[in-house]
């Protein structure tokens, strides 16, 4: 189902109906060239490819994105402060607020780090928030929170700059917001909460399936973009090797990496892509990491259920944004619920991402909703229930005809001085028709997202 | 302010400046010995294939281009752009946007034409050409003052200097092209606070020059 086509629409119809249809292949072209690719592995091989993207971007009007701002704003303002409280005073576990063993359960929760305050008390610095367009309430709602490593911001920057470069009548003739400024926005933060010294983007390498990413926000935020043997630490203070052997001090890392390897000395001495001894700098306050160690807490499926009580405990705020209707089986009565309803809930294994570990009750055969519902019963706090929702199609230019594909929306929020909530984001659609999935693991595409007004 | 680098960009400019300028000169080479082969010798992909010390055989002047672009040896120009490729990804936030663009689409025309049917022709060559100079015009925008755009000069350089000693052409030339490597590897002694020794042209066998110089440049790169 598509949103009905409002005055905005009709604006961009209206002149991509000018358009030479030759300039979209020169616009495949023009991506093929400049833009970024995907790597992944597959059997075994490391394979390079584009993602497959659509020329038809989806529209978002200013007002509309307004109270999108709004509400990502408020949730990353409260996403912050309950990282802040947990990992120090854990006032809302004490409160009953959260539930003690749901944290301690959770895969990204780092005990380790309890008593521990980053640079202006900032952690979560860059987040890629994901939010679908309900059509039962024209409504935006909020699928899930990034907070540990959000990629594919330089997706929506790339095809940005090609459309500028092939369609420059839309942006001569709509008023659509400028994007360019995302690396700044990074650039800012990173400076914010520098512990002096230069900044750097640290990437596990080129074999990384985002390392064009890496490198195209790099060059964009004017930060060096280093592997971990290209930093060194000496005396809990962190340093990039220059070329002709100078030492340089780092004040600020955008680190492309996981937790588990970021200093092979702390977390998996297996990690060959971490630096060693990036820890110990780290607690000392010698350098600022984006994000903060021990996000993953927060973006964990389970506590994305608490995160309108956050909202509520920290802010005294109604939360703005909602979250899918969500059910945890490990609560007696919500299992009730699930069990009764399973086959109309998405069920989804908090351990997972990009898609995998997403159960439709709806496509599952009745031997396998009683499996499902052993596995849950044997571990509840392993799963989450959530109504399905029936989000909004975008349309689509694909194989030469205009088709309806579900399509959610990755915004981008960076805190540093203050929240910025980029006027873009990736738009990610299903390459089949009825598919719920948009992940580019999952062999989703992306298009451009015009924040406009008439 | 000095640019800052990493010893694995520098070095990977360094060697993205040697397979560019190997890939435009050696076109330019076959492009002479193609039209020679056609009617006035025969023989004249065999004579620069020697050159590299490597065996071409082939029936035509289409076969010469073909084993000459896409053949199973070190000279290959097919491979070199995807070194060159790797080499630009790499440093790819040290180049201009626009150069990175033209690398990946001279890698990406080869790509393409080692998997066409067709028989390939001048015209794949004029293609190649005409991206490498708007590669190196996009590249010579900055005047090469940067400390990246060195090493990128430094590896165009050494590679014009090694061609033009290998083809045997003006020793003026070579004495010239010497001397703007001797500049530039000052500047990054500079850079770097080291006074390395002038690379001397006279009386010294060409590959003596080349290989001296390829050291200075392993040594200004700390890893």
């Amino acid at each position: 189902m598509l949103e009905t086509e409002n005055e905005l629409h009709k604006k961009f119809w209206e002149i991509f109906s000018k358009q030479d249809r030759q300039k979209i292949d020169e616009f495949k072209n023009h991506m093929d060239k400049f833009a970024i690719n995907f790597n992944l592995y597959k059997d075994g091989n490391f394979i390079e490819r584009s993602l497959p993207f659509d020329v038809i971007p989806r529209i978002i009007s200013k007002e509309e994105f307004s109270k999108i701002e709004k509400g990502l704003q408020q949730r990353i303002q409260a996403l912050n402060l309950f990282l802040e409280d947990l990992y120090t005073d854990a006032k809302i576990v004490k409160e009953g607020i959260v539930p003690q063993e749901f944290v301690e359960q959770a895969s990204g929760y780092l005990k380790e780090f309890k008593g521990f305050s980053p640079s202006k008390k900032i952690r979560t610095h860059i987040n890629g928030i994901d939010l679908v367009k309900d059509t039962v309430n024209d409504s935006w709602v909020i699928l899930e929170d990034n907070l540990r490593v959000p990629s594919g911001s330089s997706y929506p920057l790339s095809i940005r700059d090609t459309y500028r470069k092939i369609y420059p009548d839309f942006f001569e003739q709509l008023k659509i917001e400028p994007i360019k400024q995302y690396p700044s926005y990074i650039k800012s933060a990173m400076n914010h909460v520098s512990c002096g010294g230069i900044n750097v983007v640290l990437t596990p390498g080129r074999f990384n399936s985002a390392y064009y990413e890496h490198s195209y926000l790099a060059q964009e935020m004017d930060a060096q973009l280093v592997r971990a043997h290209e930093l060194e630490v000496i005396d809990k203070k962190v340093y990039f090797k220059n070329y002709n052997g100078k030492r340089i001090r780092v004040g600020s890392i955008y680190r492309r990496l996981d937790d588990d390897f970021i200093d092979p000395k702390f977390f998996n001495p297996e990690s060959l892509i971490g630096v060693p001894g990036l820890v110990e700098a780290y607690l000392a306050g010698n350098v600022a990491l984006m994000n903060a160690i021990g996000n993953g807490v927060a973006d964990d499926k389970g506590i994305y259920y608490f995160v309108p009580k956050m909202i509520k405990y920290y802010l005294g705020e109604e939360p703005i944004l909602h979250n899918a209707p969500t059910y945890l089986p490990y609560f007696k009565e919500d299992m009730e619920y699930v069990f009764k309803n399973i086959e109309k809930l998405v069920i989804k294994d908090v351990a997972e991402a990009g898609g995998y570990g997403v159960l439709f009750g709806h496509e599952m055969s009745a031997l396998q909703l009683e499996d499902l519902k052993t596995a849950i019963k044997a571990n509840p706090r392993r799963f989450i229930a959530q109504e399905l929702i029936e989000f909004y199609d975008e349309k689509c230019y694909l194989d030469k005809e205009l088709k309806d594909r579900k399509a959610d929306f990755r915004a981008y929020v960076v805190m540093g001085e203050d929240i910025k909530v980029w006027q873009c984001g990736l738009t990610r659609y299903a390459l089949e028709a009825g598919n719920y999935l948009v992940n580019s693991s999952q062999g989703g595409g992306f298009k451009d997202t015009w924040v406009m007004e008439l | 302010m000095e640019q800052l680098l990493t010893a694995n960009v520098a070095t990977n400019l360094y060697w993205l400046g040697r397979y560019i300028e190997r890939i435009e000169a050696t076109l330019k080479q076959i492009m002479v010995a193609y039209d020679q082969i056609i009617d006035v010798d025969k023989n004249a992909g065999i004579a620069l294939y020697e050159n590299f010390s490597t065996e071409l055989e082939y029936t035509n002047a289409k076969d010469f281009l073909h084993k000459a672009i896409f053949g199973d040896h070190s000279a290959n120009i097919a491979v070199l752009a995807g070194y060159a490729r790797e080499n630009a990804i790499i440093c790819r936030n040290h180049i201009n946007t626009q150069a990175f663009g033209e690398i990946i689409a001279l890698h990406a025309l080869f790509q393409k034409s080692s998997n066409s049917f067709v028989d390939i022709d001048y015209k794949l060559i004029d293609e190649a050409d005409s991206l490498i100079s708007e590669m190196w015009g996009e590249i010579s925008k900055t005047q090469y003052k940067r400390i990246s755009d060195y090493f990128l000069r430094l590896g165009q350089l050494i590679e014009k200097a090694d061609f033009n000693f290998r083809f045997d052409e003006e020793k003026e030339t070579g004495i010239i092209i010497i001397d703007e490597i001797n500049k530039i590897l000052a500047n990054l002694e500079e850079d770097k606070g080291v006074k390395v020794e002038q690379t001397q042209t006279q009386e010294m066998d060409y590959e003596v020059i080349i290989n001296n110089i390829h050291k200075k440049i392993q040594d200004l790169i700390v890893n």
